[in-house]
C-alpha cells in the first residue's frame, strides 16, 4: 500500500522544490479563521500575516483565546470543519499552497515539509501503538524505506530526543509526561521538516521538565536547521529561543518585531501589560501588575481597537475607527492608534529613558 | 495470566451446579414426565412400578439430581433416556453445525456493522446517521423467528433459491446466517458508532493527521484500533450466544444444531439429555467469554500491562 505512494512522493518533492525559490519557508498572509456556530460566529483569527526564513524562530505570544492555536491548525489546513472555516488568506509552506492542495497532496506535505507538536503530550500519542511504530509510521509515509529501516530511523530519533532506542517497542502509557513530549517531538522531527510548529509544547509539563524540553528543542532546531513557530504565553520561553516575536490579541498581531524590538523597544500597550504581569526576581517586593479585564468576546469584536477597554492609554478615537498597522522600523510594526500622536510613549519606555 | 485463566475456569463449578440444578428442578416442576408415554394404559400397577423404578421416577428429584451429578463429576454425561445414545456423542455431532453457523453469522454482522457504525459516527447528526439508526432499530426490534419466517417465505418458498431447512452444505448456511447476522449487526452497529464517536475527537488522531497519515488509515487503524474494546465485547457476546445455539433460529430453519437438540430434549421430557446439553453449552459459553477477555489484552496494551502488573505486585507481596 505504501510502495506506490512513496515513489510519487519523492518525485513530487523534486518538482516542488525546484519550483520553490522563495527565501521563506512559511508565508502566511491575511489569514482569517472563523468558527461558524449555529447562532454566532467566533472570529478567532482576523487577518494575520507571518513570514519565516529557513532556520529562523518566530514566537507567537498571547493569552488564551488570542487565536494562536487556530493559526497553527490553519497553517496545516487542519482547522476542524465544521465549525471552523478559513475565510481568506494564503498559506505557503515551502512553496505549497496549503489552502488549495488536494487532500492527498496535503497529506504529503504534512509531516514532511511541516509538522506540529501539540500542547498535551498525554493525549497526543495513540495508546495502542508502540512509540516506535508511531515514529516509523511517519517515516514510512514520507520516505522510500521499508519497515525495518523506518524502525531503525525511529530508534535514532528516540536517541536524538534523549530516550534509549530500546524503548521503541514500548507503549505511551509506559512513559512519563516529559518523555511523551519527547516522543511527540521525535515524531514531528522524524522526516526533517522544513518548518516545525510548536503549540505550547511545554505548558502541560512541570517546570523542571519544561527547561529540559526547551533546551532540547533549541538544540535540535540548530542542528537540523528547522524553522520554528513557537506558540506560547510564556515570555520567558520567547526570550530563550525566538528571533522574531508576534504578539497576538483577539485574533490579530498587535506587535511584530525582532526579539530586541519587542523586549527593549516595546510599543504596544498590551505587550507592556504582558511584561508588567511577569514576576521580577531582582526587584523584591514589587507587585505584579495584571492587565485588568478580559479578552473581548470573540463573537462580538468591536470595530475599533479590541484592546481599548483594557488599555490605560485608550482615547475615544481608539473605539471608533479600525486601527491601522504602523511600520515603526524595518522589522517592527505595531497595531495601535496612540502613535498618531508623535510624542506618545509607553510608561515602560519612559522609565527606561528616564533611567 | 495463567492464574487468571485458572480462576475464571474455577468459577465454572458453581455455575454448572446452579445451571444443572435449575434444569432438573424446572423439568421436574413441569407436569408430565418421561415415563408417561411409556406406561401403557392397561398396565398393571406392578408394571407401572417397574417402569417408574427403572427411571428412578419413584424417588425424589434430589435423588435423581445427585445420581446424575455423581456420574457427571466422573466425566460421564450418561445416555439419553429416549434413544439410548451417549449424550456427549449426540452433542458433539450437532456442535459443528452450530459453531459454523455462529461464525458465518458473526462475519455477516461484523462486515456490515463496523463500516456502518464508523460511517454513522463520522457523519453524526446527518441523514446518514439517522438512516443508520433507523436500520439498526429495525434490526433490533425484528424478532429472529419472524425475520426467519419472512426470509424462508420469500427466498425458499417463493423464489426457491435456498433450501427451507436442514444442513445441505453451503447454500443452507445463507438464510440462517443472514437472519442471525442481521440481529447481531444491529447492536454491533450501535456499539461501533458510540465507541467511534468517543475516539474521533481524540488528540492522537490530530497527531496522526498532522504527520500526514491518509484519512482512511487514520480512521481504520488509529481510531478503530482504539474503539475495538467495546466492539469486541458486543461481537464476542453475540458469538458466544450464537455458539451456544439459538433455539429459535435453529427451530425455524430446522437446523441440526445444539440449540435444537436442547429444545427437542425438553419437549420429549428427556431430563438427562436436556441437562447434559445445557451443561456443555454453559462450559462453551464461559470459555468463549474468557477467550474474549483475553483478546482484550492483545487489542489494548494497557490491559495486558495490568495483568503483568498484578502478577508483579503479587510476587512482591509474597517475598
Amino acid at each position: 500500500m505504501f510502495g506506490k505512494k512513496k515513489k510519487m512522493n519523492t518525485q513530487d518533492q523534486v518538482v516542488l522544490s525546484e519550483q520553490h525559490d522563495s527565501d521563506y519557508v512559511l508565508e502566511v498572509s491575511d489569514l482569517v479563521v472563523h468558527y461558524e456556530l449555529e447562532n454566532e460566529t467566533v472570529e478567532a483569527v482576523n487577518g494575520i500575516s507571518l513570514r519565516l526564513k529557513k532556520g529562523e524562530t518566530i514566537g507567537l505570544v498571547g493569552e488564551t483565546g488570542a487565536g494562536k492555536s487556530s493559526t497553527a491548525l490553519a497553517i496545516l489546513n487542519m482547522v476542524p470543519d465544521p465549525p471552523g472555516v478559513i475565510k481568506q488568506g494564503t498559506i505557503l509552506v515551502n512553496g505549497h499552497d496549503m489552502l488549495h492542495l488536494k487532500r492527498e497532496e496535503l497529506e504529503k506535505v504534512r509531516g514532511k515539509d511541516i509538522s506540529i507538536i501539540f500542547q498535551d503530550p498525554m493525549t497526543s500519542l495513540n495508546p495502542v501503538m508502540t512509540v516506535g511504530d508511531q515514529i516509523a509510521e511517519s517515516v514510512m509515509l514520507h520516505e522510500p524505506v521499508n519497515k525495518a529501516e523506518a524502525m531503525e530511523r525511529a530508534k535514532e530519533m528516540l536517541e536524538l530526543v534523549g530516550i534509549p532506542g530500546e524503548r521503541a517497542g514500548e507503549y505511551p502509557h509506559q512513559f512519563s509526561g516529559g518523555m511523551k513530549q519527547r516522543v511527540v517531538i521525535a515524531i514531528a522531527l522524524s522526516c526533517n521538516p522544513k518548518c516545525l510548529l510548536a503549540d505550547e509544547p511545554t505548558t502541560a509539563l512541570d517546570v523542571t521538565i519544561q527547561a529540559q524540553v526547551l533546551d532540547m528543542m533549541n538544540d535540535l532546531k540548530n542542528r537540523l536547521g528547522t524553522s520554528l513557530v513557537m506558540i506560547t504565553h510564556d515570555l520567558g520561553v520567547i526570550a530563550a529561543i525566538c528571533d522574531t516575536v508576534a504578539v497576538m490579541y483577539a485574533g490579530k498581531i498587535v506587535e511584530y518585531g525582532t526579539l530586541e524590538d519587542i523586549f527593549n523597544h516595546t510599543m504596544h500597550p498590551y505587550t507592556e501589560g504582558l511584561f508588567n504581569s511577569l514576576p521580577r526576581i531582582n526587584q523584591k517586593g514589587s507587585k505584579l501588575i495584571p492587565i485588568p479585564g478580559l479578552m473581548p468576546d470573540p463573537t462580538k469584536l468591536p470595530v475599533g481597537c479590541a484592546f481599548e477597554p483594557r488599555c490605560k492609554y485608550a482615547t475615544a478615537a481608539c473605539r471608533e475607527k479600525p486601527v491601522e498597522n504602523r511600520q515603526v522600523s524595518d522589522t517592527h510594526t505595531v497595531l495601535c492608534c496612540a502613535y498618531e500622536d508623535p510624542d506618545f510613549m509607553l510608561d515602560r519606555r519612559r522609565k527606561v529613558t528616564d533611567e | 495470566m495463567i492464574r487468571y485463566i485458572i480462576k475464571r475456569l474455577l468459577y465454572l463449578i458453581p455455575v454448572i451446579l446452579c445451571v444443572s440444578f435449575l434444569v432438573f428442578a424446572l423439568m421436574d416442576l413441569t407436569p408430565g414426565s418421561i415415563v408417561d408415554s411409556m406406561i401403557p394404559s392397561d398396565a398393571t400397577p406392578e408394571m407401572k412400578q417397574a417402569i417408574l423404578e427403572q427411571y428412578d421416577m419413584d424417588k425424589p428429584m434430589l435423588y435423581r439430581y445427585a445420581k446424575y451429578m455423581y456420574h457427571f463429576v466422573q466425566g460421564d454425561l450418561g445416555k439419553s433416556d429416549i434413544s439410548g445414545e451417549s449424550i456427549l456423542n449426540m452433542y458433539l455431532t450437532r456442535l459443528p453445525n452450530t459453531l459454523l453457523l455462529a461464525v458465518t453469522s458473526l462475519f455477516i454482522a461484523a462486515l456490515l456493522a463496523i463500516p456502518m457504525g464508523i460511517r454513522a459516527a463520522r457523519h453524526a447528526g446527518t441523514l446518514t446517521d439517522t438512516l443508520t439508526t433507523v436500520v439498526t432499530l429495525i434490526g433490533m426490534s425484528m424478532p429472529a423467528f419472524w425475520l426467519g419466517l419472512i426470509l424462508l417465505f420469500i427466498f425458499s418458498f417463493q423464489l426457491r433459491w435456498f433450501p427451507a431447512g436442514g444442513n445441505m452444505g453451503f447454500v443452507s448456511y445463507i438464510l440462517p446466517s443472514v437472519c442471525n447476522g442481521l440481529n447481531m449487526m444491529a447492536g454491533t452497529t450501535r456499539q461501533t458508532r458510540s465507541a467511534m464517536l468517543e475516539v474521533l475527537n481524540a488528540d492522537f488522531l490530530r497527531t496522526a493527521r498532522a504527520k500526514g497519515v491518509p484519512e482512511r488509515r487514520v480512521i481504520w487503524k488509529h481510531a478503530l484500533g482504539n474503539a475495538m474494546i467495546p466492539i469486541l465485547t458486543t461481537l464476542g457476546g453475540n458469538l458466544s450466544t450464537a455458539m451456544a445455539g439459538s433455539v429459535v433460529i435453529e427451530s425455524v430453519f430446522a437446523w441440526p444444531g445444539v440449540g435444537r437438540l436442547t429444545a427437542e430434549a425438553i419437549m420429549s421430557r428427556d431430563t438427562k439429555l436436556a441437562c447434559g446439553a445445557v451443561i456443555m453449552t454453559t462450559i462453551l459459553y464461559v470459555v468463549m467469554m474468557l477467550l474474549i477477555d483475553l483478546a482484550y489484552a492483545f487489542v489494548d496494551p494497557r490491559i495486558k500491562a495490568r495483568y503483568v502488573r498484578a502478577k508483579k505486585v503479587r510476587r512482591r507481596a509474597v517475598s
